[in-house]
């Protein structure tokens, strides 16, 4: 189970920067890969299923990211971070997803949001809280799943997995100056749709 | 948000305060806005909440045993890349050479018909698999997983 933020590391990380990691992966170094993939395959499928909601699916995309990641290696630029490059192939992969399937981004939210409430966990031991936060936690994940893709996606890479302006913008390919006034419409419109939803509640 | 708040700046940068990303300036114009701006504060205050529960979500993740998979690596890929040729080569030349032994050592029509029948038969059926085989390899996200 990974909660957010903490995505940095994992069990048994080796240490090391990401960009030690990726020039001793290219020097060959096995062990370098392979911390390189555990640190990050966590954060790609988490993305991969926010966007899709489906568990098989995001399973497939971040492993066929992974692996495109790991392909490009040679061409990566070690100025920027590992994390929004491969945020960027995840993104792509999910977007081919959907285009492979004929459907829009917005096909099937409904069901995307249910699938996607399934995966919440709670980890407080306190029943009577955990059910509240749980209930708030499946009302905004539904009433995202329900955003438009290009909405849900700004949001969930700020507000879950902390990327900074020029991260999003690179993984979305927008101009920085964009970024915060497209993730406040989308914020505006995800208050919106959660004030909707509480209404007919 | 209500037009007549008084606000002097776009609605965005309060996207941005709540990020703790403005320069010194905008920071301080927001700050000092919020202070006198009950609906911009409720604004933020309801933005503040949904990202906090976003923020600590926590989701059930795949056991690790489902990412045993790893990218198969650059000798494994040359070694098959090779080794499909040379197996193909090898099974044309020695099924030609077999062939062309039985023809000249074969005595009448029904024994020739039987070997060019017996070898075009399952040669046609090797190239059936084959043909599948490189179509499925284009599209087959798992091809260069090592298990």
């Amino acid at each position: 189970m990974v909660e957010s933020p903490g995505l940095a590391t994992f069990a048994g990380d080796a240490g090391g920067s990401d960009q030690e990691l990726v020039d001793q992966a290219l020097a060959g170094r096995r062990e370098a890969t392979e911390t390189l993939a555990q640190r990050h395959r966590q954060a790609a499928y988490l993305l991969a299923l926010q966007l899709l909601g489906n568990r098989d699916d995001a399973m497939d995309v971040a492993q066929e990211a992974m692996l495109r990641f790991f392909a490009s290696l040679g061409t990566f630029d070690r100025e920027r971070r590992v994390q929004p490059w491969l945020f960027t192939i995840v993104r792509n992969q999910v977007r081919d997803l959907w285009r492979r399937r004929q459907r829009r981004p917005g096909d099937g939210l409904s069901e995307a949001g249910e699938a996607l409430t399934r995966q919440l966990v709670d980890l407080t031991a306190n029943p009577e809280a955990d059910l509240r936060r749980r209930e708030l936690k499946q009302r905004v994940w539904r009433a995202l799943a329900a955003l438009p893709a290009a909405k849900r996606e700004i949001i969930v890479l700020r507000d879950f997995h902390d990327l900074s302006y020029s991260d999003i913008a690179q993984v979305l390919d927008i101009p920085i100056g964009t970024v915060m006034s497209r993730l406040h419409g989308a914020r505006q419109q995800l208050r919106a749709q959660l004030q909707a939803g509480g209404r007919h509640a | 948000m209500p037009e007549q708040c008084g606000r002097t700046f776009g609605e965005a940068l309060l996207s941005g305060y709540l990020d703790g990303t403005l320069v010194q300036g905008d920071e301080q114009r927001v700050r000092l806005h919020l202070e006198d701006c009950e609906s911009c504060r409720t604004l933020v205050d309801g933005l503040a909440a949904v990202k906090e529960t976003i923020m600590t979500s926590t989701f059930d993740m795949p056991p690790d045993n489902e990412w045993s998979e790893g990218p198969s690596t650059g000798s494994s890929r040359v070694a098959r890349g090779v080794g499909w040729p040379l197996v193909i080569g090898w099974a044309v030349l020695v099924c030609g050479y077999a062939v062309w032994e039985g023809w000249q050592e074969s005595e009448n029509l029904v024994e020739r018909l039987i070997l060019v029948g017996g070898v075009s038969g399952l040669g046609l059926l090797f190239l059936g698999v084959l043909l599948d085989r490189l179509k499925a390899m284009k599209t087959d996200p798992y091809r260069e997983v090592q298990k």
